[in-house]
Order: C-alpha cells, then structure tokens, then sequence
C-alpha cells in the first residue's frame, strides 16, 4: 500500500529554471517530517507544487496522496481534500477581513463534503477558541487579512487559518521565522495539539532547536539542490546543527 | 442627525449635521452647506445624467460616496469658497455589458487651508467602459492647500475600457498635491492564496473583485446603506466575474 503522501521522482521547472531534480519523499498519516536544506534549494517549491501552483510545473515524476494521482487537481480541491501551506510569505489582501475569509474558507471545505454552512454563532465559536489558544485578539481577526500586521503576526494566522480549516496534511514553510520566543511556543504548541493519527506534517525550519526541542519530528529530510539526499531520525537535526549541510553538498 | 432618503432637487442651504442618500435622477442637484456644517452625501447613480453642485462654507466638512453603474453621465462640482472647509468625493463604479459611465470632478480650491481628497475606484467587465475626468483647481494665492486624487481599476476582460485623465489646474505655490491611477488586474497571488484555503476560483475572484471596491464603500457610515451598496454592486457583478 503506498503512503498518505508519495512523492516519486519528481521534476520541477519555474519557466526555463529546473528547481526540483528527481525528489522522492512519502509520508504516512500520524507523521510528523521536517525537510532542512540551504537557502535556494527548493524548499518553498516543494510546498508551493504539493499545493498546485502553477507558476511551477512538473515534468516528470507522480504525487499521490490518500491514494489519488494529485497532479491533475486544482488548488482548491486541493486543500478541500486536506492539504494546507502555511506560508513562508503571507499575502495580503485588503478589503475583507480574517474572519469573513475564514468563512468562505470553511464553508466552502464543509460544502465539499457534503454540509451545511455553519451558522454565524457555531462559526462565531470555532473561531474564538481557535484564537483564544493562539492569543490573537478579535482585532486581529477583524483587519483585512494580513494587512498591518508584523511577520510575527501573520505566522501566527496563518497557524489560525491551520487550526480553523483542519487539514490533514499540514505544510508548515518556516513558520517560525520572524516570531518571537513565546511565539513560537504558542505556535508549536498548536502543532503538538493538531497532531494525531490522522493528520501529518511537513515542516519546513532553518532553526534546529526549534525542530529538535519543540517538534520533535519522526523523520528529518534534507533537501540540496532539488533533491532529498539524506533521510533519518530527529537526530540528524544536531548533526546538521554542527556540521552544516556542505557534507550532503559532496555526496551530489 | 438628519436624514432624508431622496433629495432630487434643488436644496438650498443645509446647516447643522446631516446626512443624505440619494437615488440620483436626471434633475441635477445643487447643495449649499453653511458654515461650520457637516454633511455626509450617499448617491446611486443608475442609468442617469446628472451634475452636482455643491459649495462648502468655512470650516464645513462634505464627505460624498457616489456609486455609479450603468449608462451614466455623472458630474461632480465642488466649490470649496469657505476658508478651512474640506471634501471627500469618492466614487465606485461597475461597467459591465452595454455599460458606459462618464464621471467628471471638479474641485475648486477657492479659498486658503482648503483640503480635498478623492479615491475614485472601478470595475469594467465584458464590454464595460469608464471614462473619468478629475479635475483641480487651486486659484493664485491660495496657501495651505491639500488635494489628493487617487483612481484605481480593475479590468476584468480583454473588451473592458478604462480611461482617467487628471487635470491639475494649480497657480498657488503652498500646494500640497498628490494624485495618481493605476489600471489592472486582480492579483494573482492572492488569488492563489484563496484557493490554497479551498475558495474556489469564481468566488476568489468575485470576493477580491468586492474587496477592491470596498475600500470606498467602507467610508459609508450606516452600515444598512453598505448592504444596499453591496447588494447592488453583487447584482451587477453578477456571474461576470
Ligand atoms: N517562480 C519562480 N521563478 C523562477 N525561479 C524561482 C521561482 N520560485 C523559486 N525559484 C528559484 O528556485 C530556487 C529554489 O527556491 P525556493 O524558494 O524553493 O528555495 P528554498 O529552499 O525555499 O529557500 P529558502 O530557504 O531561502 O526559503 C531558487 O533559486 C529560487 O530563486
Ligand atoms: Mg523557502
């Protein structure tokens, strides 16, 4: 039987540039990955083609994921189906605000499958808990979707709008960068909280104490110049720490 | 505050503070506010021709939102004579098929420490064209003066035209000034952004198309007059988006 996620071989282009170079990756629910790497590797590509944007396209190679060939699905089936990217750089978007975003967000999730749209207190309550537990105020959530809000602040939602739409393959791209120390900790505590068997991440970090200390991941990956080169526990996450990634830059 | 749901005539001194909304109708209005007044003016304009007149005595404030859809012609004149007084004039237009609106402004600073400021934002769609005309005036020495001009649109479809030519009339030198235009598209990335939160593309593109235009329709301070607004702006985007 083939994993939640199987990434097999496969090759990515942005225009004329070939980003991902024969990337295999799987994840079986209840997981939790990390993939490390040096800046321009492809990191954000990886999460931005699991998603489906077409400012990439794939050449060759497969993505299944809960036992469906991805590639030929839209972006917003897409996440209807469970897959969320928490953005490394939010957007944003003036003239509507968090909360009617995550209403249109959420209903349309509910109407895929198959229910009714919340009614305004039951989905006044979803969101309220969900920003008690990640202490984003109801100021917040009435500005237009990231506009003034520092990039501390918009990783903070974008974890929010995790929480509210409850994904099942959660894509995290450097949400800890830009964050400060409690931050962070409210951040990855809601990741420990949303973990469970079902659901899996992938977690995209250059910070290794974070990763090793507050995710304590099932698999680390790391990714060099488009492809997974190296593969192991949470431990590799101190060797790395110590030695860098030049020592898989050789291996290629 | 006073509130008169249609005012389609001539209207000759307004004291105090007040508010209007007005169905626009091919009578041109003319509107005089007396000093240290405040008027709060909400227009539809649909499918008419229609030029307003309005002077603004000292230290009165005039806020106008002007709504225009359709086959519209809609004038805009704004007589700033009292030193100290103030307008807003902003405008949301949406031009689909058959739809044509020609909107032009006319702000005269026509006395000293006067301040204006305009956010003029449209919508074209199918064959839709907007022409619009904003035109500022600030007479010899004049001092203290600030204006700013600001239109933005979005084209939805290759047919769509847009047009916007300011003209700054300025021969004072205490002149604060900007304006600009931009003509577009909607963003693509934040549409991305939508759909990876599973709003499908139609109604990405419809919340953005809205989103863009509410930054005008924010300014109406009832917020039963912003649902009528936005209902009627939903009706004409309709499924063209
Ligand atoms: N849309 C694009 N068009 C052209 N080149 C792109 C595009 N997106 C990414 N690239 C290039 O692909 C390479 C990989 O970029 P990517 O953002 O995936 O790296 P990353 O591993 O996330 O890096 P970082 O750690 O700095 O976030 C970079 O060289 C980048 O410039
Ligand atoms: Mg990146």
């Amino acid at each position: 039987m083939s994993a939640f996620l199987e990434i097999k071989d496969l090759y990515v282009n942005a225009g004329e540039k070939e980003i991902l170079k024969g990337l295999s990756l799987s994840i079986n629910r209840g997981e939790i990955h990390v993939v490390v790497g040096p800046n321009g590797a492809g990191k954000s590509t990886l999460s931005n083609v699991l998603c489906g944007n077409e400012l990439y396209k794939v050449i060759s190679g497969n993505i299944d994921f809960n036992g469906e060939n991805l590639l030929p699905i839209s972006v917003e089936d897409r996440a209807r189906r469970g897959i969320f990217l928490s953005f490394q750089s939010p957007v944003e978007i003036s003239g509507i605000s968090m909360s009617t975003f995550m209403k249109y967000a959420l209903n349309s999730h509910r109407k895929f499958k198959g229910l009714e749209p919340l009614d305004a207190i039951s989905f006044a309550k979803h969101l309220k808990i969900r920003a008690k537990a990640l202490g984003i105020s109801d100021e917040m959530l009435k500005r237009p979707v990231n506009v003034n809000c520092s990039g501390g602040e918009k990783k903070r939602l974008e974890i929010f709008q995790m929480a509210v739409l409850e994904p099942e393959l959660c894509i995290l791209d450097e949400m800890d960068s830009g964050m400060d120390v409690d931050a962070v900790k409210i951040a990855s505590n809601g990741v420990n909280i949303m973990k469970d068997s079902k659901r899996s991440f992938l977690i995209i970090s250059h910070n290794n104490d974070f990763l090793y200390e507050q995710i304590k991941p099932d698999y680390v990956h790391v990714l060099v110049n488009g492809k997974i080169v190296k593969t192991g526990s949470k431990d590799l996450l101190l060797d790395i720490k110590k030695s860098g990634f030049s020592q898989f830059q050789k291996e290629i | 505050m006073e509130q008169v749901k249609s005012l389609n005539n001539f209207i000759s001194e307004v004291k105090g503070k007040s508010e209007f909304y007005e169905n626009v109708v091919d009578t041109d209005t003319n509107i005089k506010v007396s000093d240290d007044s405040q008027v709060f003016h909400y227009r539809i304009c649909k499918n008419v021709k229609n030029t307003l007149k309005v002077s603004l005595g000292k230290n009165s404030v005039y806020q106008l939102i002007t709504l225009v859809l359709g086959d519209a012609e809609i004038g805009v004149d704004i007589d700033m004579k009292g030193e100290n007084s103030s307008c807003k004039s902003d405008v949301v237009y949406v031009e689909g098929k058959n739809g044509k609106a020609t909107i032009s402004t006319f702000l005269q600073h026509n006395a000293k420490r006067t301040k204006s400021s305009q956010l003029i934002k449209g919508v074209a769609f199918e064959d839709g064209k907007a022409d619009f005309l904003g035109r500022i005036y600030v007479p010899y020495n004049k001092k203290e003066i600030e204006a700013s001009q600001q239109h933005r649109a979005l084209l939805l479809s290759k047919n769509a035209l847009v047009k916007a030519v300011p003209m700054l009339e300025i021969y004072s030198d205490d002149v604060k000034c900007a304006h600009g235009s931009a003509i577009g598209s909607l963003d693509q990335e934040q549409l991305y952004y939508m759909k990876t939160r599973g709003v499908d593309a139609l109604e990405a593109h419809k919340i953005l198309t809205y989103a863009f235009l509410n930054e005008v329709c924010e300014g109406i301070l009832s917020d039963d007059l912003k649902n009528t607004w936005e209902i009627l702006i939903q009706e004409c985007l309709g499924q063209n988006v």
